[in-house]
């Protein structure tokens, strides 16, 4: 049997989730079986990563995907009927009863997190080229670092809005983020 | 001390995931389902034009054959600016030639066999990257999807203080909404990294050409090329002159000698037949997630080097990991069906997430059969309007109108299932007529 590293990795990724299993399935949690299901998964990533680097650690992730699916799948079967009630917590989507439709407040939200946020998240991506070529990265490392940065600050700055109840602190997030923007786009510096 | 967020962030938390994917809706659930489906590209390729010549391997001396005829055949007409030979591989054992103007089919000995014939899976390729807009428009939507997913996932895992503990607690038979939630957050949970890699991949492809306008406006004056060169390689300077055939099969015999351990799977040849005309050779490497590297020959088939994707700047590797990592072609059939399952489950985490609001409105007194039954027509009616369009493709042939039929049958259905909301529930036919039509597109298929 070819890679053993990996053969390895695979079956410490699937054993990690059945730690895992075996330990939340306990009426009362157990530290040492948690830390076992931790450490082998994350054991399981280093030897995936020491077979084949970043393909190795992806195949050994699809396999403990693939294995908390078989688990989850024994769960749903040997599910039994219950009667607990299903949650109807509101999320203030829309508007119920006699309530105003705050459209005005709704597309401003909207205007806020996705046509702001873009804008505010590609400046961004600027500075982080820039400040990554300032601090002696390639081009090539610099460029790319920004452009998968783009998005991952992006998502961070939409979450960062919208779990604020109040405008005023939604503006200043974003005005807190347009700040380095601002300051490299008027001054031309990090060029 | 505690670990567990307070409540009213969870509070917070749950509704701007809400407000995130309620407002993605149905572009998400679209974008999740053909990218699940998408996975199989190539096999739906063989799927379409079953009677395309097929072998392992080509000989370079056949390639060379066939370029010269795909050239000749196009003689007279403005030249085409590139030209693409894709090379038989293990997924997809065909040799095709596609320039700026036809795409081809070449047998083992270089003949030109038959146009290549693959329209509903472009079109299929098409409405996961661009939703059949215009490219820039498309694409970007696509890659602000990717980042609504990211937010989600982000403030899904927030708003779920028990998220560890319940990892394993699916109640399938829990009535009134639990056994949805369960689903929805348990697959939620356990295929986390597989959504915030497809999702994160996504969205930088979908982003980099507007996040790429940014930066180049600022560190290039507005060359985008530029900016990218130091990733993917520049283009050489052109030079329209008239020149000879170039050298295909001598760059392809280098690769077999020098280069055994790699794959070969494209052979592009820039301005073909001028004298800025040159070669490069994208070869796969063996248990890499990058798409390929690029070898570079000049028109004689001399070698001239490569552009590091496999072994230079890690920036480069990592950019030329992002289209494997997010379409799943990186490990043969078991990788694609892996994918293939976890795309299943995004696309229901989906399409259950916008079924659980509306339950917990419903629990509180607000019944809704028009807004329900518009999301039922959105997860039944996309899926047989998409089965749909590949049945026209096996009943009309390339030329049948893929985008038309999915857009109006899809709306079609939606919208009737909002006038019939209030006198019947069709939730039922619609999974009858979806389980109906795969089972016609199989039949027929095979």
């Amino acid at each position: 049997m070819g890679y053993p590293l990996l053969w390895i990795a695979a079956a410490m990724a699937a054993g990690g989730v059945a730690l895992l299993r075996l330990s939340w399935g306990r009426p009362k949690r157990s530290p040492t079986l948690n830390a076992a299901g931790w450490a082998a998964l994350a054991l399981a990533m280093i030897f995936g990563w020491s077979d084949s680097g970043a393909w190795g650690s992806s195949v050994t992730a699809l396999v403990a995907m693939a294995a908390a699916g078989l688990a989850l799948g024994l769960a749903g079967a040997q599910a039994r009927p219950g009667k607990a009630p299903a949650s109807n917590a509101r999320v203030r989507m829309l508007p119920e009863g006699s309530e105003p439709r705050r459209l005005l407040g709704r597309s401003l939200t909207f205007l806020l997190v996705i046509v702001a946020g873009l804008f505010i998240s590609i400046g961004l991506a600027v500075v982080v080229r820039g400040l990554a070529h300032a601090a002696g990265w390639g081009e090539a490392n610099a460029n790319a670092f920004a452009l998968l940065m783009m998005p991952f600050l992006w998502a961070v700055l939409a979450y960062a809005i919208l779990i604020q109840p109040r405008r005023k602190v939604q503006w200043a997030i974003l005005l807190g983020s347009a700040a380095p923007v601002l300051l490299v786009l008027a001054t031309g510096a990090l060029r | 001390m505690t670990q567990a967020p307070s409540l009213s962030l969870v509070k917070r938390a749950l509704s701007a995931h809400a407000a995130i994917g309620l407002l993605g809706g149905a572009l998400l659930y679209l974008v999740c389902l053909t990218g699940t489906i998408v996975v199989f590209y190539e096999e739906f390729h063989r799927i379409e034009q079953q009677d395309a010549p097929e072998m392992a391997e080509v000989d370079p001396g056949a390639v060379q054959r066939a370029v010269e005829a795909v050239l000749a055949s196009e003689a007279g007409q403005t030249p085409t600016t590139h030209l693409y030979v894709h090379i038989p591989v293990a997924d997809l054992p065909r040799t095709t030639i596609t320039t700026d103007t036809q795409a081809v089919h070449v047998d083992r000995d270089g003949t030109i066999a038959a146009p290549e014939e693959n329209g509903w899976s472009e079109f299929l390729l098409a409405l996961h990257y661009t939703l059949n807009l215009p490219v820039l428009i498309g694409i970007t939507i696509v890659g602000i999807l990717g980042v609504m997913i990211l937010a989600l996932a982000l403030s899904g895992v927030v708003a779920h203080p028990r998220i560890f503990r319940d990892a394993f607690r699916l109640r399938t038979r829990s009535k009134g909404g639990v056994a949805l939630a369960d689903w929805h957050n348990r697959l939620s949970v356990w295929t986390l990294p597989f959504s915030v890699a497809v999702a994160l991949t996504g969205s930088i492809i979908g982003l980099a050409t507007v996040t790429g306008y940014g930066m180049a406006a600022h560190y290039y004056d507005g060359d985008i090329e530029a900016l990218y060169a130091p990733i993917f390689g520049g283009e050489a300077e052109a030079d329209p002159a008239p020149a000879g055939i170039p050298n295909v099969a001598a760059a392809l015999r280098h690769m077999q000698t020098a280069y055994a351990a790699v794959e070969p799977t494209y052979v592009i040849v820039h301005d073909p037949g001028t004298a800025g005309q040159h070669i490069q050779i994208v070869a796969e490497h063996s248990r890499r997630l990058i798409f390929g590297e690029y070898y570079a020959f000049d028109a004689e088939g001399n070698f001239e080097g490569t552009a590091g994707m496999a072994d230079g700047a890690i920036g480069q590797q990592a950019a030329a990991s992002t289209y494997n990592l997010h379409f799943g072609n990186y490990g043969g059939l078991p990788v694609k069906i892996a994918y293939f399952l976890f795309g299943l489950a995004l696309t229901a985490i989906c399409a259950t997430g916008t079924y659980i609001w509306l339950g917990k409105r419903r629990r509180r007194g607000l019944n809704e059969p028009r807004l329900l039954a518009a999301w039922d027509g959105v997860v039944w009616g996309v899926p047989i309007a998409l089965t749909a369009t590949f049945l026209a493709r096996l009943a009309m042939g390339n030329g049948a109108p893929f985008t038309a039929t999915f857009w109006l049958l899809g709306f079609a259905i939606v919208i009737a299932n909002i006038l019939l909301a209030n006198r019947y529930r069709t939730r039922r036919p619609l999974q009858a007529a979806f389980l109906l039509a795969v089972i016609a597109s199989v039949a027929i298929a095979l």
